[in-house]
């Protein structure tokens, strides 16, 4: 590893989706000097991959590339993305600002400075690998940008998938190839820090219910996103097991959530309106096909939620009532979907030709051994005061928004990383005064 | 005689990279020789597509069906194809889309054929 090299900053933001870019323009607009640090190779988290956002249906790509772009030319931020955060602790030290984290910068095994990608490598790289950004239904190359808008758009290059055949170091117009590239540690000394770190869903491989993520056309809300997305893997709606335009898809809502054996008890708080979403989405793209809502309730609690639920249900959508107990691979790719009908009708089984399971959100990070901050009993970062403010966590320097304290929606996210921004200009101003 | 040195130089240099890429080589050998097989599998694949394409529209069972392919795979291939301008989306026939060889594809496969 390469020698350490120490910078300093106001604020350091642990995660560099919708939460903490919002966070960092807060404070980067305020003067205070932030960095972002990000796990993935490009900034935009979650939404970025979605499709359209509920209950405006807005794309969230023209949303999120805006905010994207505003950090990465803001003057008071600075994006440290492809990183591994090693530890992140109060700081003790005679350099100490509050304090530290170490961070590990992963090699792309591309110069930053020199690549203009311009994705020459790519389009000469001969191997194709599974490209996890359209959630593995279509493939990248080896040494591949994430994703068209990705910021930064720098490539990286897939080792496990390299043959070292050079023909990307041959094709580069700036020798910005690099096949020695080593990860380099360095640390971020800041007065506080946000964290910011979103949330994942339950694989669907742990579902065994719903068949371990085997059944070919069973796919979870992300895949879905992806499918619905103009980049998406197949630029429509077609089965992941042959190509077929499906003409009858159903959600399963709580698949996971609500669910003391899959290890999720709570409320995730946004399926109800994300399936409705992509119902609304799929009915728009695929009119002719039978779309069914498979809910134990509908929990519409936003503004206008309640509108979008009753404006799906005029457009047609399905709504049953009833818990899915079991999905079986049918004939000719289908799935067969059993659920216990509460209209009274009793066991029911239907064919259809694609199943979205609605996957519970589980937090995104797990600060253990890494970091101090409290955890709840839903392993989310604990809030001390989740009813004044929702931000504050068990030290006195840490604030946490958006996902990380627990699944929220877009407009929550939003609303609290404003709040986080705050708190912590607060806490530097108070410093100072102190000082 | 600058000149001269400025040559040794980048010999060198050129020497040395020669002698870290084979170093670097002998590290990955295992993975090395697990992409080299994967890539000539999907070569392979991706030609037995292109053929089944040459001068005709397909969907994508039909394809899948001709070179013994499993369908799920024939469609991960397809959707990367397309992304990489190597096959062309055509019109529907029942509920499947057909495919065609792009432009440049097929100068391509005429001039290997």
């Amino acid at each position: 590893m390469v020698s350490t090299h120490i910078k300093k900053f106001d604020t350091l933001v642990v995660g560099g989706g919708i939460a903490g870019l919002q966070t960092a323009l807060d404070l980067g607009d305020q003067g205070y000097k932030v960095a972002i640090v990000e796990k993935d190779a490009s900034i935009g988290g979650k939404m970025i991959r979605l499709s359209k956002v509920f209950p405006t249906l807005d794309c969230a790509s023209c949303i999120t590339t805006p905010k994207m772009s505003a950090a990465a030319h803001h003057e008071n931020i600075t994006l440290f993305t492809y990183c591994n955060l090693t530890s992140l602790d109060h700081d003790t030290s005679s350099e100490a600002l509050g304090v530290k984290a170490v961070i590990i910068q992963n090699p792309r095994y591309v110069d930053p400075d020199k690549c203009i990608g311009c994705r020459q490598c790519e389009y000469v790289c001969p191997i194709y690998v599974s490209d996890e950004e359209q959630g593995g239904l279509s493939a990248t190359k080896a040494i591949s940008i994430p994703f068209s808008n990705a910021i930064p758009q720098l490539p990286i290059m897939d080792i496990e998938n390299c043959m070292l055949c050079g023909q990307c170091e041959k094709v580069c117009p700036t020798n910005a190839i690099d096949y020695f590239q080593k990860p380099e540690e360095f640390i971020i000394l800041a007065k506080t820090a946000i964290i910011t770190t979103g949330f994942e869903l339950l694989p669907k491989e742990d579902n065994f219910q719903y068949g371990n993520g085997k059944i070919p056309n069973v796919v979870d809300s992300l895949q879905m996103e992806r499918l619905l997305a103009p980049h998406g893997p197949y630029n429509r709606v077609l089965r992941p097991s042959d190509g077929m335009e499906p003409d009858s898809i159903a959600y399963v809502q709580c698949a996971g959530s609500r669910d003391k054996s899959m290890g999720v008890s709570y409320c995730s708080r946004v399926c109800c309106m994300y399936a409705i979403k992509q119902a609304m989405l799929l009915s728009g793209s695929l009119p002719l096909a039978d779309i069914t809502i498979y809910y134990m309730d509908i929990r519409a609690f936003g503004k206008g939620y309640e509108q979008f639920y009753q404006n799906a249900k005029a457009m047609g959508i399905e709504f049953i009532k009833g818990k899915v107990a079991k999905i079986d691979e049918g004939e000719n790719g289908s799935a067969i979907v059993r659920y216990e009908n509460q209209d009274g009708s009793g066991i029911v089984t239907a064919n259809h030709d694609l199943v979205v399971l609605s996957m519970g959100m589980i937090p995104g990070w797990n600060p253990e051994p890494i970091c101090p901050v409290s955890k709840d009993s839903d392993h989310f970062i604990t809030s001390i005061k989740p009813k004044i403010s929702p931000v504050l966590t068990n030290m006195n320097d840490f604030f946490v928004a958006g996902a990380a304290a627990g699944p929220k929606d877009i407009v929550d996210t939003v609303t609290e990383s404003g709040s986080a921004a705050m708190e912590a200009a607060k806490f530097m101003s108070n410093s100072i005064m102190e000082n | 005689m600058e000149n001269n040195d400025k040559d040794k130089g980048a010999d060198k240099a050129k020497e040395a990279k020669k002698a870290a890429m084979k170093e670097l080589r002998a590290q990955r050998k295992t993975m090395i020789a697990a992409a080299s097989t994967k890539m000539k599998e999907q070569k392979k694949d991706i030609k037995a597509i292109k053929k089944n394409l040459n001068g005709q529209t397909a969907t994508i069972p039909e394809i899948a069906e001709a070179i013994d392919m499993p369908k799920d795979k024939t469609l991960w291939y397809m959707a990367t194809m397309k992304k990489y301008g190597q096959i062309v989306e055509g019109p529907k026939e029942g509920v499947f889309f057909k495919y065609f060889l792009s432009e440049s594809d097929k100068t391509q496969e005429k001039a290997e054929v």
